[in-house]
């Protein structure tokens, strides 16, 4: 029988995306500047840092060049210069450019990145300033003293489909830290607890999510212009649905093509990764993409809230940073910056606490106050009601995101804040079936999920109880298959849930070695009973450069 | 000599796998002239040796010891490595067997030497071979350039080569001897499992009936198994039939699954995901039944059948059995 290990820290951030990473960076960098020293560690789910980091992207290089001011733009691993940038409003069959692209979606001085290679330099600094970064073990569980926060468990390996322990059985560590950073990304697991046993969200918005889909084309050389931006609205989704394509040449010939859709659509049916092939039947893409070959996919869910969606930051001994707290600017398209930002911000409470030896809720508190004072304030309040103006469609809420530049971001020009209500909630229960029957699956330009699924170098232990816990599997039978049709076998971007013949009825079948860990199902979930939890530590995809 | 193949016994014969590394060997050898040289070991060695006789190379390799009689992966580890040690060839093959993957690790770390496993191809530039690997999940493959002077170990995939290619000839059989001692062994081996004996190694079946989702019920399971019997051929499924547990997992092919290529692969009910596809497009010939005539494993097929396979499969069983 083997003990559990136990590993005693200073401070252990959850999850090695870009808030963590660059918030572990500054933190070396304060403590030396003071002539502290404290022991940093990074938890990753991934086998490696950036094979679970996903994003368009487009990174405002505002805080790398804080981080690093000894580095240029020149240094960082970007993809290229932002070198034109276009706005179109699709029709099925033509696409009509906006006649100036609004401010807010001006990308001057921005870069287009592969988020994995930014996570994976960044890494690679980490490990330059003796941070250990632990990757292949996901954080499962908070531990507590009383309402205190005081580490993580780490998830056991070596149990079988039915949960029992197998040979090669290992049990989880627990990691003991003076404070835990939550930088899980999207709908982070240990988050969602945290949230949910302090009441985090108590006066805020709920947040909203979207899902983000994409696929990576390589063209022949010489054919895609670095540098190159397209965002697009309209077609596929039409006015109904939040959401949009983007387009962006990255190096070595490569398109990045992906489509982000509101988690708050009404119709059922609605299924992200179709409304991506159906974008490429647009005569537009389909001449760009005519020749290319399709080599990698993913997903990733991402909060679109904003600022009155951001939850409290601190309890006793945690923090929350990046996605896990929704930094994201939604109007922008952007978060990666603010996220690093919101890590760096952290950072700086985090030495103060250290110095002071004090992890309570109010010395950690201080991080608010910074996040109030810092331009991460700054930039998301003037967009802190762009995506409640799109409740009720696409033309008010670009109307109402005009206006908002005229008010410095009030809803419908005078209000402070539009409030909002969950996406889930605002699924009907009538589906539109009919929404992909001109979608035809020819296995090479128009795929289908589980081929898409397969270029996400996705892969799980098979012999492990699922991590996609549905707590109550009749549902799906009875009241949801009735109700909704079941939306998970729409929603999921990666074809986890199926039903399968069972008899003269059906039944779920959770395809889990699918998963992408992109958590829609999670949010999306009419009835919330879907609960995502990390599966064995190193498992999920395996992307180089998403 | 300049390659030296190493043998694995199969209930006293050669196993086909290292037959094929055989081939690969004869054809490597003849294009950049290289010589080649067998080793067969274990209590089997002389009838190994005495098969692998009859094949074109420079010589064979016999080595008993006592212990080597039953297969260890730390004896057998040290026993090949010092036959490599003593002979020095700039290459060792192997066939891709669970029981090589099992030994060959520890001979690339006892020698410091690479291992290149599971190699798919190989073709030659300037003289010299070049190996090929799946990357990526099958996505890419890479080409293998092995610099200096060797020796480096390489194991094949099943089907790289056809051993109906061996080219026969009169080599001679050498005795080799060892060290080894009791301490050297630190494993006790078992007798092997019932299924491991009683042949489900998919990947060097000359024959495969593999069914799918189209076999819909576990009652229909004893159909297909059924046909196997009567062909000789081993019984394999895509994945939806090892989710129902109609199967056990070892049985499932393709990227959680198993690598294979037989002769034959009959897939029965079978749309075709990439996920299956990587684990079947190298079999020599494809046969599909299925009810929808757009299912994409008919780009695979050789030949196809659109029609309903629990109609089929029961007439084909009885056809076979006149």
């Amino acid at each position: 029988m083997s003990e559990r290990e136990v590993l005693e820290l200073d401070v252990l951030f959850v999850g090695a995306g870009p808030a963590s990473l660059a918030g572990a960076i500054h933190l070396k960098q304060l403590l030396r500047e003071s002539g502290q020293d404290a022991s940093v560690a990074i938890l990753e789910k991934a086998s490696e840092v950036g094979a679970h980091s996903l994003s368009g992207a487009i990174v405002d290089p505002r805080a790398l060049n804080e981080l690093f001011p000894d580095k240029s733009v020149t240094d960082f691993p970007f993809e290229a210069e932002v070198a034109e940038e276009h706005l179109y409003y699709l029709t099925a069959a033509k696409k009509i450019p906006f006649p100036f692209v609004p401010p807010a979606m001006n990308h001057h001085n921005c870069f287009v990145t592969s988020l994995g290679k930014l996570t994976r330099w960044l890494g690679g600094i980490c490990e330059n300033e003796e941070v250990d970064i632990f990757c292949g073990f996901a954080g499962t569980e908070l531990l507590y003293e009383g309402d205190r926060v005081i580490g993580v468990r780490t998830g056991d390996r070596g149990i079988d489909k039915n949960g029992q322990k197998k040979p090669q059985f290992e049990p989880g560590a627990d990691i003991h830290a003076k404070v835990i950073i939550l930088g899980e990304g999207t709908r982070g697991s240990l988050t969602k607890k945290l949230i949910n046993r302090h009441d985090l969200m108590q006066g805020r918005n709920p947040q909203v999510w979207a899902v983000g889909v994409k696929e990576l084309w390589r063209m022949s050389p010489g054919s895609v212009p670095q540098g190159y931006v397209a965002h697009t609205m309209g077609f596929p989704l039409g006015h109904n649905i939040f959401g949009g394509a983007f387009l962006y040449g990255m190096q070595n010939d490569i398109w990045d093509l992906g489509m982000v859709v509101g988690l708050d659509y009404k119709n059922p049916a609605v299924d992200a990764h179709h409304e991506l092939q159906r974008l490429k039947n647009h005569p537009w893409l389909h001449s760009l993409l005519e020749g290319g070959e399709m080599i990698a996919y993913g997903a990733k869910s991402l909060p679109e809230g904003g600022w009155f969606s951001i939850p409290k930051l601190a309890v006793d001994g945690a923090m929350l940073i990046g996605d896990s707290a929704g930094f994201m600017n939604g109007q922008r398209l952007k978060g990666i910056h603010l996220s690093m930002k919101s890590g760096m911000l952290a950072a700086e409470t985090i030495a103060e606490a250290l110095s002071t030896d004090n992890f309570s809720a109010a010395q950690l508190a201080d991080f608010e106050l910074r996040v109030e004072k810092s331009w991460v304030k700054d930039e998301l309040w003037k967009v802190r009601n762009f995506h409640q103006g799109f409740d009720n469609g696409l033309l008010a809420g670009l109307f109402n995101s005009g206006i908002g530049l005229l008010t410095g971001g009030r809803g419908w020009g005078f209000k402070n804040r539009i409030s909002s209500e969950s996406g889930h909630l605002k699924m009907e229960k009538k589906a539109e079936r009919d929404r992909y029957n001109d979608l035809h699956f020819d296995g090479t330009y128009i795929l289908d999920k589980v081929t898409d699924v397969y270029y996400s170098a996705t892969a799980h232990e098979e012999d492990q109880v699922p991590h996609l816990h549905v707590r109550d599997q009749d549902v799906c039978t009875t009241t949801c298959a009735e109700e909704y049709g079941n939306p998970c076998t729409n929603f999921c971007p990666a074809g986890v849930y199926e039903m399968v013949p069972d008899g003269e009825s059906q039944k779920l079948q959770i395809n889990f070695s699918n998963c992408v860990h992109c958590k829609t199902c999670d949010i999306m979930d009419p009835y919330q009973i879907i609960d995502w939890v990390p599966p064995e530590g190193g498992d999920g995809p395996v992307w180089v450069n998403l | 000599m300049n390659i030296l193949v190493v043998l694995e016994d199969k209930s006293g014969s050669i196993h086909r796998m290292s037959q094929e590394a055989i081939a690969g060997a004869q054809q490597i050898g003849g294009e950049c002239n290289l010589s080649i040289g067998i080793l067969a070991l274990g209590n089997n060695a002389p009838a190994l040796a005495e098969q692998a006789a009859k094949y074109e190379a420079t010589e064979v390799l016999s080595m008993e010891n006592e212990h080597l009689n039953q297969y260890t992966a730390d004896g057998y580890a040290a026993a090949v490595a010092q036959v490599i040690a003593n002979e020095n060839p700039q290459y060792v093959f192997f066939g891709h067997t669970y029981q090589i993957r099992d030994y060959v690790p520890r001979i690339s770390v006892k020698l410091q030497r690479p291992f290149l496993n599971d190699v798919v191809s190989c073709s030659t530039n300037e003289g010299k071979p070049v190996f090929s690997k799946q990357a990526f999940n099958a996505k890419l493959l890479a080409g293998l350039h092995p610099q200096g002077s060797g020796p480096v170990l390489v194991s094949f995939q099943s089907a790289t080569f056809s051993s109906d290619n061996i080219q026969n000839g009169t080599a001679n059989v050498r005795s080799v001897t060892v060290e080894m001692d009791t301490g050297t062994i630190k494993t006790v081996p078992e007798e092997p499992f019932q299924e491991a004996a009683g042949g489900v190694d998919l990947s060097s079946a000359d024959l495969i009936v593999a069914i799918g989702r189209g076999i819909g019920k576990e009652e229909n399971i004893p159909m297909a198994q059924e046909l196997a019997k009567v062909m000789g051929a081993e019984i394999a499924s895509s994945r939806p039939v090892v989710d129902s547990d109609w199967l056990a997992p070892h049985h499932q092919i393709g990227s959680s699954g198993q690598t294979v290529a037989p002769k034959l692969y009959l897939a029965l009910g079978i749309s075709g995901a990439i996920q299956h596809v990587v684990g079947m497009k190298g079999s020599k010939n494809i046969v599909v039944v299925n009810k929808d005539p757009d299912a994409p494993i008919f780009e695979l097929a050789d030949y196809g059948v659109v029609g309903d396979m629990l109609e089929i499969v029961p007439k084909l069983t009885a056809a076979l059995q006149e």
